[in-house]
């Protein structure tokens, strides 16, 4: 996961890359999500969490489009 | 290896990042629980096989215990009056979410290079024109983490 100061900064880096573009997150959501993600990180009782913690981690911020569903995983 | 072992050396692991910025080495952590440098090598790698943390490859040294980096990276997080470094743009968010603390993050756009410095507060963050861009889906992040 990339800064970029600038969506014109991010389309020129994706330009220079060949690449597609993938989800975009003002930085206030990535504090959001940040929090939500690690703020019981230092806890001893912290064993990692299910897929389906995860994706509600996803869908109470409003992270519902394809990018964040997972097909796969099995575990975090 | 007991399970209750094995989540104490993680624990141990996240604390030693937290008051130090930088992983135990296998000597240390052995040190600590009094246990072999094998039991040690095990344990990690236990720990890496269920992603609680991720070790240099062919090495008994942690690379990453998310958000946590061992290694110098480009993204700064200075806080506690110490200077963390971060795996990624989200994780340099995370170490200040993990620790609860203030927080001043020095990174870079990463086509510009251009500065990009980010204040944490009293857990609010200073309003910033930056973006973050993910650039793997969700359901692949596993399969190279280190990349992702």
């Amino acid at each position: 996961m990339l800064f970029f100061q600038s969506e014109e900064a991010l389309n020129e880096w994706l330009v220079s890359r060949n690449a597609r573009q993938g989800a975009v997150l003002s930085i206030s959501q990535l504090w959001e999500l940040s929090q939500r993600w690690y703020q019981d990180r230092m806890s001893p009782d912290y064993h990692g969490r299910t897929i389906q913690e995860a994706q509600g981690i996803f869908r109470d911020l409003g992270l519902t489009s394809e990018f964040w569903q997972a097909y796969r995983l099995s575990q975090n | 290896m007991d399970e209750t072992l094995l989540w104490e050396i993680r624990a141990f692991v996240y604390r030693h990042f937290a008051n130090t910025t930088q992983p135990p080495s296998a000597e240390e952590t052995a040190l600590h629980f009094a246990l072999t440098h094998d039991e040690v090598v095990g344990a990690y790698e236990e720990l890496q096989r269920r992603h609680a943390l991720f070790l240099k490859p062919g090495m008994p040294d942690i690379l990453m215990a998310n958000p946590f980096s061992g290694l110098e990276t480009p993204f700064k997080v200075h806080a506690n009056n110490k200077t963390y470094f971060a795996n990624c743009a989200w994780d340099s968010l995370g170490i200040p979410a993990a620790l609860q603390v203030d927080a001043v993050i020095e990174a870079s756009c990463a086509q510009t290079e251009d500065l990009i410095r980010l204040q944490i507060s009293d857990r609010q963050i200073q309003s910033s024109n930056s973006l973050v861009h993910f650039l793997i889906p969700f359901k692949d992040w596993y399969d190279d983490l280190v990349f992702t």
